[in-house]
């Protein structure tokens, strides 16, 4: 991500224009600034995330059985 | 899940596919979280064989199916099926022949984007498939996620992000 993206992206995650998919996302309930984070990273870190999620999932799904 | 494993063993066999579903949305920049993997493979007898052998070794069984229910995932099973949900020693695995919204393997391909993980060249579904198949799909969970889809295809568009 160079400066001026980020710069770019920042600008529509603060300031959605109206009745953009940003703007919608948001009054949706969805919060924008989580692609400040996703879209930074490459395809492989987002790989390397979404197998860490996972397995804290999985890690809770199995504590939440023990306990129960 | 072990996506990067998954992706590596499907490459290293050689066998046709497109990441789809929720990993696919990970790897294009959404902040959803899934625990399975989903792909479309090409249900070519040949590329079927290479499927079957790849996850041979990751012992590929029925999810959520009776534990003495036999079952063998080679490819006489898959060429009789079509869609597959399977439990695998490198998490849960969906394998489709064809995907609602989109079509076959030549169509899902079609509306794919090539991409690298790891090292490894691996085909993902692009947003505006994704957006089509959830649409298809139209279950709640399925058009929950539209919403930051669009708003996803929309900042990149305009960032030139990938």
């Amino acid at each position: 991500m160079t400066t001026e993206q980020e710069a770019l992206l920042l600008e529509l995650i603060n300031n959605p224009p109206p009745g953009s998919e940003m703007a919608k996302a948001k009054e949706f309930g969805f919060d924008l600034t989580l692609f400040h984070s996703t879209l930074r990273l490459t395809t492989t870190e987002r790989a390397r995330a979404l197998s860490d999620a996972a397995e804290i999932f999985e890690a809770q799904k199995q504590s939440s059985k023990d306990n129960s | 899940m072990k996506l990067e494993d998954t992706i590596r063993a499907l490459y290293d066999e050689g066998v046709e596919f497109i990441l789809i579903g929720g990993a696919a949305m990970g790897l294009q920049g959404s902040a959803h979280v899934t625990k399975d993997i989903d792909i479309c493979y090409d249900r070519t007898p040949s590329n079927i064989g290479r499927l079957a052998k790849a996850l041979r070794p990751f012992h590929p069984v029925l999810r959520n199916a009776p534990a003495n229910l036999p079952f063998a995932l080679d490819a006489a099973t898959i060429t009789a099926g079509l869609n597959f949900t399977l439990s695998t020693s490198l998490g849960d695995l969906d394998l489709l022949g064809e995907v609602s919204g989109l079509g076959t393997f030549r169509d899902v391909l079609a509306a794919s984007e090539k991409r690298e993980v790891c090292g490894v060249p691996c085909k993902v579904l692009s947003l505006e498939g994704l957006i089509k198949a959830k649409t298809a799909a139209g279950r709640p969970r399925d058009l929950y996620v539209l919403p930051e889809l669009r708003a996803l295809a929309e900042a990149k568009r305009k960032t030139g992000l990938e």
